[in-house]
């Protein structure tokens, strides 16, 4: 099978992050449904022996493998983006904060978006200390981009186009409720959630509806 | 005290598949703690911090009871060699079981909610449709018509697609909705509610198909697509308990379906999960 | 210093909801004040909006929703509701009714003051007088004191203050702010839950405008460092989402705001003229406004028209030509040769300035906006209903033509307007009878799946379309119109019996009345407009007996039904008819 094939689950914000920068990046892929729950086919050993982690997402590019999802939104947006906005290697200065922010992301991740697989298909997390997690880090995210705005910033890098990082942080940010944390306290994320979603070919998932 | 309506129903509480392999699930049960366990000599238990509960398994889940359970609904369908059962998927939404049913029960946002899979707009008009009462108590919603812009995978073109809708049990929904392989039989998608307590759920999505095409893989990530959007609605949706006096939200003659419904538990006299209407509607 | 606590069972007065610069246009915002969720949004005039987050329908939070810029759409079902009003404009799962003027949500009284959006839980609807400030501020440094100059909204922050304590270090907070960032602070603080505050500190006084980005980002980093201080102390509870805090809440009787709180009054309105202009030959507009302290106008759904109160008993309608967001009315009014008063009286008598009475909008040409294609045909002065749906349907990018039959180029009215809709609007000048009949079987040769046809015009005219439409085999029901007036002879020498379901009377209707007269005489209260069987007001619900229709308003198929009746001048065939009222 020749292309780009998605291992994918449609609740996962994870994959959602790939599917997005895929739509925007105009890209061609075919999604293959992993039975993720409740079937836990990802932690199958067919499924481990595409990722031995036994996780998803899962990008196979005409049979060159890569898992964990910043490592795939890094090799499209690399290889697939000529302009070379979403990933600015030529700038080391915004890359650096690229790579801040996509760091940023796997907090998110790890606690907003676990507040919600806790709250959505019973996961044992402690959810106290992930819903107090998550609004730390919205605290902080809400101020960067309020100030942002102030100094000209719509994205959370400097510069004028969004990067990986954006799509990184939005779908933890916009599903959060889902995990008992509302946006209400965050204006700012609303607002910049809003310009992700005017990005040309923003694809929405479950829960996260267009602008 | 626990409504004694809610008491002496069955519900669902987990797919039996899923309970094998992990042996034991503790849950609640209208906010009673309780435990489901498969038993090594095979068969499976139930048991709440003081006593043991019935247990039955049907339609793929096991079913139990903190009361003396009223017999549970039939679904003839499920009898048929080749139909392919399955849970979709079991997602935890944060508000009551009637408000799930009621929304299964709704064509209008189909447009609004699952954009582009089974409404589009400008195509939003429900037409009307038939509500009645049977003999047995239950609700049935036919000659439902909405437009759906692509009925199944193949289809290039959109159409007005028919629908029944059942209501055989106050925290249960049924759909059927004929099948793309075979228009004379009916694929039936039921929405089974455990009320964990009374403003959280736990919404089994039971399917029992004719299709031979499409893997399990699939069919459950595109139930779960479904769910996962009505979801995020009913989570933004106040008060979380089904208010049943008609007055206190504004229906439209779309809402037949749900008018009936609030009109049955109210006579019913459900009191768990919802708001009675000699309740203050505060909230 | 420490303030004394905040007083948090006295929730009036004036709070903030947001800063001003949230609410940017195409956005919503959702708010939250006294435990009440409140969706904040502006439209594209500018107007902010503050309402119950919560659809009149089912209760889903409008925070959910689109800000079309002059309406709010929900999520779940895509009702509209119309900025300032709050009226329902539209329920898209049944595009042939008019949402009732009853379907309208609270509005809360707004003021954007300080570079805030302020409201208050207990005041009645209504705005405040430009001009003046809110009063009470929560607030110990009074932001009034600096009234005239500007204030610059500094970050603002949740902060949980704990279940125990309500006191909050605020003046240790306010000074270091004021050495941190080279102005005066004022701190606000916009109750949200009893255990947590929105606290909204202001630059305020000369020197704010000049406070720069990094004394702005320091200043976020003390109040960060404050808010981590005060929810130490408190413990570690931070929960201010969802159930937890619902016994909270309960406890101290907070609680949604009802979106049902408005009443919408069904009298009328009193409004003042604030524009008269010639529009065309023979058809002077006006524009109405409310007068001053009354509140806005309900929103207009485009088809509706207004009774103009002549006098006491002289009634004149008038469609309404507003386009989506317009919060003035607008109506055109052609002078007849024969009028009896109405129209002459609007060309003579009525000038800018003048108070006059009118009724609500009622909307009985409502605009379906599921069709792929609309197609608006205008002849004369019946462009004014149609100005309204082709402003709508522009607004929404859906496909439509306007077609307007005019006498010559100076007849054609609001020549604006229909400018705006650009190749969308063609005018048809000087067509004779059978030119006009040529053109109509050519715009009307292809009835299709997903076309309407809304028609307004003299009777003739309409009476051709109806025709034409028939015989190029347009099914009834997407074929719409609106008379002036009721073309045919009626006949008033039946008497009949008529039951009334719902009270359980029985009325005779003799010859020369109608059966509106005999309701009237025995005091049963029923809607109604042009009193000729043309505009549909009247019309209401008919459980037995067969009707002697001879209004235009409904169509065949409807007649032919036999389940409503428009009382203002049709009769019965049989001996009873009974009526639900």
């Amino acid at each position: 099978m020749s292309g780009i094939r998605l291992y994918d689950y449609e609740l996962s914000v994870n994959c959602y992050k790939q599917r997005l920068l895929l739509s925007i990046l105009g890209l061609d892929y075919e999604r293959v449904p992993v039975d993720f729950f409740p079937g836990r086919e990802h932690q199958g050993d067919t499924f481990r022996r595409i990722n031995p982690l036994g996780h998803i997402p899962v990008l196979d590019d005409n049979g060159y493998v890569v898992w964990d999802a910043t490592a795939i939104s890094i090799y499209l947006a690399t290889g697939y983006d000529d302009s070379g906005r979403w990933y600015p290697v030529a700038d080391p200065r915004r890359l650096g904060r690229v790579a801040s922010w996509m760091a940023f992301a796997e907090g998110t991740t790890n606690t907003a978006s676990a507040a919600r697989l806790h709250d959505t298909l019973g996961y044992d997390f402690d959810i106290d200390a992930c819903r107090r997690g998550a609004r730390d880090l919205f605290r902080h995210l809400d101020r960067h981009l309020w100030l942002g705005e102030l100094e000209g910033r719509r994205w959370l890098v400097d510069g004028d186009h969004p990067t990986i990082a954006d799509l990184a942080v939005f779908p933890d940010a916009m599903l959060a409720p889902q995990g008992g944390v509302s946006l209400t306290p965050y204006p700012a994320i609303r607002r910049w959630t809003d310009r992700v979603k005017d990005i040309p070919g923003f694809v929405v998932m479950a829960g996260i509806y267009p602008h | 005290m626990i409504d004694p309506v809610a008491r002496d129903l069955w519900c669902a509480i987990v797919a039996s598949a899923e309970l094998g392999p992990r042996r034991r699930f503790a849950t609640r049960l209208l906010g009673v703690p309780i435990e489901l366990t498969a038993e090594t000599a095979g068969g499976f238990a139930a048991r709440s911090s003081d006593r043991h509960l019935p247990v039955i398994e049907r339609y793929g889940y096991l079913w139990t009871s903190l009361g003396d359970p009223v017999p549970l609904f039939d679904i003839p369908e499920y009898d048929e060699p080749d139909r392919r059962i399955l849970n979709a998927g079991t997602l935890q939404v944060a508000t009551s079981a009637p408000r799930c049913v009621e929304n299964f029960l709704d064509m209008g946002h189909f447009p609004y909610v699952h954009t582009d899979l089974l409404g589009a707009e400008p195509h939003t008009e429900v037409r009307d449709y038939r509500v009645d009462t049977d003999a047995g108590g239950e609700i049935w919603a036919t000659e439902c018509v909405f437009y759906q812009p692509k009925a199944a995978a193949n289809a290039t073109e959109g159409q007005l697609t028919e629908y029944t809708y059942r209501v055989p049990h106050p925290y249960v929904a049924i759909l059927y909705k004929s099948c793309a392989e075979d228009p004379t039989r009916n694929d039936v998608i039921g929405l089974f509610l455990h009320p964990v307590d009374a403003e959280t759920s736990r919404a089994h999505n039971f399917l029992c198909m004719v299709d031979s095409v499409n893997t399990e893989s699939g069919m459950r990530h595109f139930q779960q697509l479904i769910f996962g959007q009505d979801k995020s609605i009913l989570e933004n949706q106040l008060p979380k308990r089904l208010p049943l006096d008609p007055r206190a939200e504004t229906p439209i003659r779309a809402d037949k379906s749900s008018i009936v419904y609030r009109r049955h538990l109210t006579e019913l006299g459900l009191r768990y999960g919802v708001i009675r209407p000699d309740e203050s509607v505060a909230g | 210093m420490n303030l004394p606590p905040v007083d948090y069972a006295a929730n009036r007065g004036w709070y903030p909801v947001a800063a001003s610069a949230d609410a940017v246009a195409g956005h919503v915002v959702a708010g939250r004040l006294w435990g009440s969720d409140l969706v904040i949004w502006r439209d594209d005039n500018g107007a902010v909006n503050v309402w119950p987050d919560r659809c009149l329908h089912r209760g889903v939070r409008l925070s959910l929703g689109t800000n079309t810029g002059t309406e709010l759409v929900c999520r779940y079902h895509g009702w509209r509701y119309a900025t300032v009003a709050g009226s329902c404009t539209y329920i898209p799962a049944h595009p042939d009714n008019a949402p009732a003027q009853s379907m309208c949500t609270s509005t809360l009284p707004v003021h954007e003051y300080a570079g805030l959006v302020w409201t208050t839980l207990d005041g009645a609807p209504g705005s405040v007088a430009v001009g003046t400030s809110p009063e009470p501020f929560p607030v110990e440094h009074d932001v009034n004191d600096h009234a005239g100059s500007a204030a610059v909204p500094l970050w603002a922050m949740t902060v949980n203050v704990g279940t125990g304590t309500l006191e909050v270090e605020l003046d240790g907070l306010r000074k270091a702010l004021t050495k941190l960032v080279g102005a005066e602070v004022a701190v606000v603080l916009q109750p949200v839950d009893p255990d947590a505050v929105v606290v909204r500190p202001l630059a305020v006084g000369e020197a704010a405008p000049a406070v720069d980005v990094s004394a702005l980002d320091a200043a976020a980093e003390l109040l960060s460092a404050f808010a981590r201080r005060i929810e130490s102390g408190a413990g570690a509870n931070g929960d201010y989402d969802g159930n937890s805090r619902r016994s909270a809440t309960e406890a101290r009787g907070y609680g949604q705001v009802s979106p049902h709180g408005r009443t919408v009054s069904t009298g009328l309105l009193d409004v003042e003229v604030v524009a008269k202009w010639e529009t065309a030959d023979g058809i002077v507009a006006f524009e109405f406004l409310p007068v001053e302290g009354a509140p806005p106008l309900p929103a207009v759904q485009p088809g509706a028209h207004i009774d103009v109160h002549m006098t006491a008993d002289l009634l004149r309608p008038y469609s309404l030509t507003n386009g989506p967001g317009d919060t003035a009315y607008r109506i055109g009014v052609k002078r007849e040769p024969d009028s009896r008063g109405g129209s002459a009286a609007m060309h003579d008598f009525v000038t800018v300035g003048d108070r006059l009475t009118i009724s609500h909008p009622r909307n009985t040409f409502p605009l379906r906006r599921d069709a792929d294609h609309t197609l608006l045909i205008a002849g004369g002065i019946g462009v004014t209903p149609l100005l309204a749906m082709a402003q709508t349907l522009a607004a929404t990018g859906a496909g439509f033509e306007l077609h307007y039959f005019v006498r010559g180029p100076g007849h054609v009215a609001f020549a604006d307007v229909i400018q705006t809709l650009g190749p969308h609007a063609v005018v048809h000048h000087g067509l004779d009878p059978a030119g006009t009949g040529e053109e109509l079987a050519s715009l009307l040769a292809e009835p299709g799946f997903g076309r309407q046809v809304y028609a307004c015009g003299p009777g003739p005219m309409l009476d051709a379309i109806r025709a034409t439409a028939r015989s190029a085999g347009w099914p009834d029901d997407t074929v719409h119109f609106e008379y002036f007036q009721n073309p045919n002879d009626l006949d008033l020498d039946s008497t009949f019996e008529i039951a009334l379901s719902r009270t359980a009377r029985t009325f005779t209707v003799p010859a020369g009345e109608t059966i509106l007269d005999v309701l009237r005489t025995n005091g049963v209260a029923v809607e109604a407009s042009c009193e000729q069987g043309a505009c549909g007001t009247c019309v209401v619900p008919l459980l037995d007996g067969r009707a002697d229709h001879q209004d235009v308003y409904l169509s065949d198929t409807q007649k032919a039904t036999q389940d409503r009746i428009a009382v203002c001048v049709s009769r019965a065939e049989t001996e009873r008819l009974v009526l639900e009222l």
